[in-house]
């Protein structure tokens, strides 16, 4: 192999998993140190910067970082970094004086479709440039689905109202209930560019015999949820199937807990590990009494008289052909019927966009989406840009934020005279740990804990209250020993193979055999002679280049725990530890324009 | 009687004899009047004219003079033939030849006595039973024996003048007794180490896995073995090391006995240490305390002195029989077993939980995961973690301090006999001093001292050794060395005022006499009749 | 040294020996020697030679001296009792403990000043003893925990890291074990574990004195320039006469040795030692060759290394002692006490 470009920005990017994996690269470790330091709001404020929302993440992402936290390949269970962001937001101190303030205006005006996460960050990154920004939306109080389709018992009015102001606040006009129903007319008001954050906004509908007839106690999921967040609807039937394993469905069944359900049940076509809900919104669901049951397809609504007395199901099981995909066939078992008084379909979203006008300038693909650039979000309207659910089907909140970085980087150089296709590198700041012979800027004691639980509002206490948030947070100390299990990813091990002396101090060191000394060869040949085995190919391996013996290093950055015992270890300073950070770029970066090489 | 047959010690020899004593010498050399005394009675014997006309061998010559002077001495003395010539007959078992070649000597001698000497003399050897049950055995014979009763299996030692005879010994009672019936292998391992250092080294690293282990040496084997006893007291691991003292310091009196390695072994090594001494008075109870060395060294956890002199070590003595108890069991002291740290029982190794300053030990190989521990001797704290913390340091010395105090109770306590009558006045003795001790105190009586006795037997001092001090105006402290060693360690351990010990030492490197002991004691005790000046005055 | 303890964890996919257990369960506590010591190598080595052979972690006696070298067996089978002793004097508690319990491994770890110096005479006469043991001397070459003098294995002529020339000859501590009569004789390198593991393992599976030099780079005082037992002159000397592979169980000898290169050595425990011959002419079994191969070699400046001398037929100590099988810690009174019948004819027989 060839020694590895440690100066690229993406190889030690990809070694900090967590923040690789988030689509805003949020600098996790970072922030999460902050909160071992007790420094609440600055932690709050990179992640503000990053992705716009920490207190409503912190509260209902869907998390890409976890799965993918070193952690999790080390012991059972990755850090909770989503919880974390929690508790930068519910312990920083008043950051309004350390927001952007509104830039003089440059006399140019954005609008903004859809007042949901992907135009607020649009916005965020605009508004301090001295743009316009004008946020259009049907609901009255800005905020999109966030608002609408998450209950208030997973996240309250009070959240989101702070989030969105801090927003707002930086000279963002809103227009509450003025939905926009036609591009063309926006279009004709001669914006500088528009940006299309308007969500997924339709529930799939589930055309099955009974629909219909049974249809007054059959109600589509995101729009029921939508009613009972502003108030429409507050009960529901005491006998209550929810259809679908998504997160809406979750958060259906939990919402008619509140209302009145009393008998709830989930029932999914799929089997359990398959289901799209997160396996936590699973657990809370069933932790609040409610079964879920598996491989059940609905085949007919059952009624009597034009009212719902339940619904028949279809018993399946899966099968998997030569390559690995998944039928469900009928397993031969009688049909069942589920008695219930009221049925939530929550079987998937779609884009909806009868707004926009054929001879707008936007094409649209043979699945009615609209054709974006993935990279700029331009569409094919240069001054029409989409983000969000909009530009690519439902997704989640931090995607969301993380289009409308993009979508904000594209307007701002399009409205600059810029190329919106150059695209500069993030700014990488690398600088060693090192204070002493024994002793790092960071804690490189590793814990041993397990992932700490959060604590839960009692169960009777909080079925009763529908606005009762369940999840209380993490206290102080648990958020202390929480924020120790961080392995600390972006301290990276950094080798310098000319002061090597080959003594293999590290490779006795190292608790998790990570580094060996060997001849250089093929990757794969590579992969096989290392001291522990190497399972994990998409985790890199870090080669230097020939040492005396001719050998070479080769460390393998799958369970590294950073650790910083290899460059204790180290009589000649050839490993160090060194702090990578890595500033995405965003709209109003400084130097924006100039392509930046890795410190 | 005097026989002097050694012309290099003539002029001391004849000096020695009492007035009306005898002087039997051989009278083949003309000797001038000057070389005899007119106090005493001269029996001269051509012991050289009778050898040379009866044997030609030059040899047999030298060797049968002694029989032949042994055979006069029996007509001179009125001594049965017969009771010799079984002695002959032990000696010479199974050398047939030897055996009548001594006995027609022994009978050479005689009848020329007989014929030309008058006999018997006034001086008789008169035949008595007062020996009872008692045994003669060599103290070191006897020590050795101890070990093998003891439960020792493993024996590491180095040639030196007095002890060697302890290993030899060991050597033979163990091919008598400890090799297994059935398979014929010992039971036992004895190694001759290349030195002393050598010798603790396996003695300790033998006991710290668990067996019984001793070495026996003399004092330039303790001053070599130093090193290793502070580490067997400060990583407590137990040793039993048998001390037959010999005269020094240096090389000194190889030949010769003394008390002389009491403060050596009290506090041998660098640093605070102290060690548990143990004196017997005779082979009798150096079997019992070797035995019991064992015992008390794993019971403690450190090295256990058996302090043996020459005098008693390689001379044979008259002693009570040997004694055990065959309920007896060894006591391994605080052992912690892998059931009970499968129970969840805490192991500190240096760990007091009893309050007896004695913690618990494990044997290695004891739990695959629990139990294990890093001896060293640096400090450390309970749990045997390296430190050099002051604290830690001090308190685990404080600890050493009193497993100390906890020994005292469990070694041989003092004995105490009384005068007939009550006395201001004591003594206190210790090992070999006691069979002259016990005549000394006959003699003192006669002449009107009276005295209260206690004999010493272990280190550190039972309280009754201060409340004996403080019972009497003047204790006498007699021993065999010039420092009065015991004395100081009295006086240091205890806090004696030095002025109410007074030292009686003898220490010419011969064994102490009842009569030096009267004389000086008796001495003393005049001196202390004189009247005061003042008494005088008024 | 550090100041965090070695993190607990492992990585998930360590290979588990016959016992259950992964190389980590073999370490000890933290190293607190100079970061880059040939010796935290040896520790190394000696846990991947324990963990191969499938030992049970607590059946192991570690004993050491003083010195920096015997600092280590602290650092390694944490679950094993270990005996840092006193200078030099490794092999006679070592010698003690083995007489005490025949039935546990016995660990010598030693150092040059320990072994050729203070500890010399001991050295000679546990191996002349034969005790059941692996001595292993870690060998730098100088005093590292008193700052850098000459030990009495440093080379004639080599420098010390001060600049003063070394004038006293050096004691080649293999060239003796050889001639003391030890039965298994290696020398090996820190920085070649390849060539160190399967010596250790062989050793330890060896009934009888085995000795293994290692030559130790020491970091902080003797890798400079000038040194004989720096790890590039090391390197550039190593004259390695064999490779070794140990194979414990009755499983064939793999096939990937080219045919005549390998001699098969079949020791009394049953375990077999496969030599890959480096050197066509060296035979390990001419204990008087390779006296001679050693000697011209060194005069020739080169460091030999490999499986030297081993006999498979040794005896050891408790052989020549004729003693039970049995541990004699283990055995009681009534194993070991004649009782008073006994005595009573002892004291008639001396009236």
């Amino acid at each position: 192999m060839k020694p590895t470009d440690i100066s690229a920005p993406d190889y030690f990017h990809k070694v900090v998993d967590c923040q690789w994996a988030c689509p805003a690269h949020t600098p996790v470790p970072e922030y999460i140190r902050l909160i071992a330091e007790g420094r609440y709001s600055d932690a709050y404020m990179i992640n503000w910067k990053s992705n716009v929302f920490p207190g409503i993440l912190g509260r209902t992402c869907d998390r890409p970082c976890e799965p993918a936290c070193r952690r999790g390949r080390v012991e059972d269970n990755p850090v909770a970094i989503c919880r974390l962001k929690r508790v930068a937001a519910d312990f920083k101190d008043d950051i309004k004086h350390r927001l952007p303030k509104p830039g003089p205006k440059n006399g140019k005006r954005i609008a903004l479709v859809g007042g949901g996460p992907a135009s607020l960050a649009v916005a965020r990154d605009l508004a301090p440039l001295g743009y316009h920004c004008t946020v259009f939306d049907g609901d009255p109080k800005a905020g999109g689905m966030m608002r609408s389709q998450i209950p208030k018992f997973r996240l309250p009015d009070s959240v989101i109202d702070e989030e969105t102001d801090y927003i707002l606040n930086l000279g963002v006009e809103f227009k509450g209930g003025q939905r926009v129903d036609s591009l063309k007319q926006l279009l004709s008001e001669n914006y500088d560019a528009i940006f299309v954050g308007s969500g997924a906004p339709r529930g799939r509908e589930l055309d099955i015999p009974g629909r219909n007839e049974a249809g007054a106690n059959i109600h589509i999921g995101i729009e029921w949820l939508a009613n009972v967040s502003f108030g429409h609807v507050d009960k529901i039937g005491r006998r209550v199937i929810v259809l679908g394993g998504g997160n809406t469905a979750m958060d259906c069944c939990r919402t008619a807990r509140r209302l009145g359900g009393e008998s709830v049940k989930v029932v999914v076509r799929s089997g359990f590990e398959e289901m799209k809900a997160s396996p936590w919104e699973k657990e809370d669901a069933i932790h609040e009494d409610i079964p879920i049951l598996n491989y059940m397809v609905p085949v007919a609504f059952k009624h009597v008289a034009g009212k719902l007395i339940g619904v028949i199901f279809q018993k399946v099981r899966a099968e998997y052909d030569d390559k690995g995909r998944r039928n469900l066939v009928p397993s031969g078992e009688p049909d069942e019927t589920i008695p219930c008084d009221d049925v939530l379909v929550a079987v998937g979203q779609e884009n909806a966009f009868p707004w926009i006008e054929a001879d707008c300038g936007i094409e649209f693909d043979k699945w009615h989406m609209p054709k974006v650039d993935p990279k700029t979000f331009v569409s094919t309207n240069p001054k029409v840009f989409f983000g969000g659910d909009a530009a690519f089907g439902p997704k989640n909140i931090i995607w969301a934020v993380a289009h409308g970085h993009d979508a904000a980087l594209s307007i701002h150089k399009m409205l600059s005279g810029e190329d919106i296709n150059e695209r500069p590198l993030p700014e990488v700041h690398v600088s060693s740990q090192k204070m002493g012979i024994h002793e790092w800027s960071y804690d490189n004691d590793i814990s041993a804990d397990k992932r700490f639980k959060v604590p839960h509002r009692d169960k009777v206490v909080a079925l009763k209250d529908i606005r009762a948030e369940v999840e209380l947070g993490y206290d102080l100390k648990l958020a202390l020993g929480e924020a120790q299990r961080c392995l600390n990813c972006d301290v990276q091990t950094v080798f310098a193979a000319p002061l090597c002396i080959e003594c293999d101090a590290c490779v006795d060191i190292c608790p998790m055999d990570c580094i060996s000394f060997t001849e250089n060869g093929e990757e794969d040949d590579l992969r096989q002679r290392l001291k522990a085995p190497s399972p994990h190919h998409d985790q890199a391996l870090y080669v230097s280049g020939d040492l005396k013996t001719g050998r070479v290093m080769v460390k393998d950055e799958d369970v590294c725990l950073h650790c910083g015992l290899c460059a204790e270890r180290c009589p000649t300073g050839a490993w160090d530890m060194q702090k990578y950070l890595i500033d995405m770029v965003q709209a109003g970066s400084t130097c924006q324009s100039k392509a930046r090489s890795a410190a | 009687m005097m026989v002097a047959m050694n012309p290099q010690t003539w002029d001391k020899d004849v000096a020695s004899i009492e007035p009306g004593g005898y002087l039997f010498y051989d009278s083949t050399k003309p000797m001038p009047s000057s070389k005899f005394r007119e106090d005493i009675t001269v029996i001269g014997v051509p012991l050289t004219a009778i050898t040379n006309s009866t044997y030609t061998d030059p040899r047999q010559r030298q060797l049968f003079k002694n029989i032949i002077y042994l055979g006069a001495l029996c007509a001179l003395l009125d001594l049965d033939p017969k009771v010799v010539e079984q002695l002959i007959g032990e000696q010479y078992k199974g050398k047939e030849k030897l055996l009548s070649s001594n006995v027609h000597a022994l009978h050479l001698g005689r009848d020329w006595a007989l014929q030309n000497l008058k006999c018997p003399l006034g001086l008789r050897v008169k035949k008595s039973d007062k020996v009872g049950d008692r045994i003669f055995i060599e103290g070191n014979s006897a020590a050795a024996l101890g070990a093998v009763y003891g439960g020792a299996t493993v024996c590491a030692w180095y040639p030196i003048t007095p002890s060697s005879s302890v290993a030899e010994a060991f050597t033979s009672h163990c091919k008598k007794y400890r090799h297994d019936p059935e398979t014929g292998k010992a039971k036992y391992a004895i190694v001759q180490g290349e030195d002393e250092l050598a010798s603790i080294g396996i003695v300790i690293g033998a006991s710290w896995n668990g067996a019984r282990a001793f070495t026996a040496t003399s004092g330039p084997g303790i001053s070599l073995m130093t090193e290793f006893i502070g580490l067997s007291y400060f990583a407590e691991i137990p040793a039993v090391i048998m001390n037959i003292q010999r005269a020094g310091p240096s090389t000194g009196m190889p030949t010769r006995t003394q008390q002389c390695d009491v403060i050596a072994c009290a506090y041998a090594s660098h640093g605070d240490t102290k060690h548990v001494l143990l004196f017997p008075e005779d082979p009798a109870e150096a079997f019992e305390f070797a035995a019991a060395a064992f015992d008390l060294a794993e019971r403690l956890q450190t090295t256990i002195f058996l302090m043996l002199d020459l005098d008693i070590g390689m001379n044979h003595r008259l002693c009570r029989p040997l004694k055990w108890d065959d309920a007896k069991q060894y006591d391994r002291g605080k052992v912690m077993t892998a059931e009970m740290l499968e129970e969840g029982r805490d192991f500190g190794r240096y760990l007091d939980v009893d309050g007896d300053g004695i913690p618990y030990r494990t044997y290695p190989g004891t739990h695959p995961t629990k139990g294990s521990y890093f001896t060293r001797g640096t400090s450390r704290d309970r749990y045997a973690r390296y430190s050099e913390e002051g604290a830690v340091y001090a308190d685990n010395m404080q600890r050493l301090v009193r497993k100390f105090e906890t020994a005292q109770d469990m070694v041989p306590r003092p004995l105490q006999a009384n005068a007939a009558k009550p006395t201001k006045y004591g003594v206190l003795y210790f090992g070999s001093t006691s069979p002259a001790m016990d005549e000394a105190i006959g003699i003192l009586e006669a002449r009107g001292h009276q005295l209260d006795r206690m004999r010493i037997r272990a280190f550190p001092f039972h309280s009754s050794v201060a409340s004996f001090i403080a019972d009497h105006d003047f204790v006498y402290v007699v021993e065999q060395n010039r420092d009065a060693q015991l004395r100081q360690l009295i006086v240091n351990e205890n806090g004696i005022d030095p002025v109410r010990l007074v030292p009686i030492l003898h220490y010419d490197g011969t064994p102490i006499t009842a009569r030096f002991i009267a004389n000086a004691i008796g001495d003393h005790q005049d001196h202390l009749k004189v009247t005061p000046l003042r008494k005088a005055v008024t | 040294m550090t100041y965090i303890a070695k993190p607990k964890f492992h990585h998930p996919g360590l290979k588990k020996n016959e016992l259950g257990y992964t190389h980590r369960d073999y370490e000890g506590k933290i190293s607190t020697l100079c970061a880059g010591c040939g010796h935290d190598s040896i520790t190394a080595s000696i846990i991947e030679a324990c963990y191969e052979l499938s030992i049970e972690p607590h059946r192991v006696a570690k004993i050491s001296g003083i010195g920096c070298s015997s600092k280590t067996p602290d650092y390694f089978l944490g679950n094993s009792h270990g005996f840092n002793s006193v200078h030099g004097r490794m092999p006679s508690v070592l010698t003690g403990a083995n007489l005490a319990n025949r039935d546990l491994i016995y660990l010598g770890v030693s150092g040059d000043g320990d072994s050729a110096s203070i500890g010399f005479g001991q050295f000679a006469h546990s191996i002349r003893r034969a005790v059941n043991m692996t001595y292993i001397v870690e060998n730098n070459g100088v005093y590292g925990l008193t700052k850098g003098q000459f030990s009495a294995t440093a080379d004639r002529g080599s420098k010390s890291k001060k600049g003063v020339t070394n004038t006293d000859n050096a004691i080649d501590l293999v060239a003796i074990a050889l001639q003391l009569g030890a039965t298994f004789v290696a020398r090996s390198f820190s920085g070649d574990k390849t060539q160190l593991v399967p010596l250790i393992a062989a050793a330890i599976r060896h009934k009888g004195a085995s000795f293994i030099d290692v030559i130790s780079p020491c970091i902080a005082f003797n890798n400079h320039a000038g040194s004989t037992k720096s790890f590039d002159y090391v390197r550039e000397h190593n004259d390695a006469v064999n490779r070794l592979d140990v194979l414990v169980g009755r499983e064939p000898i793999s096939v990937d040795y080219a045919p005549g290169t390998v001699q098969v050595v079949e020791q009394h425990d049953g375990s077999r030692l496969a030599l890959r011959k480096l050197d066509a002419d060296y035979d390990p079994h001419d204990r008087l060759g390779a006296m001679t191969f050693l000697q011209k070699h060194a005069a020739k400046g080169q460091i030999v290394t490999g499986l030297l001398y081993v006999d498979p037929d040794a005896e050891d100590l408790h052989t020549h002692l004729d003693t039970v099988e049995t541990p004699l810690n283990t055995m009681d009174e009534q194993a070991l006490c004649p009782g008073s019948a006994v005595l009573d004819k002892i004291n008639a027989s001396l009236r």
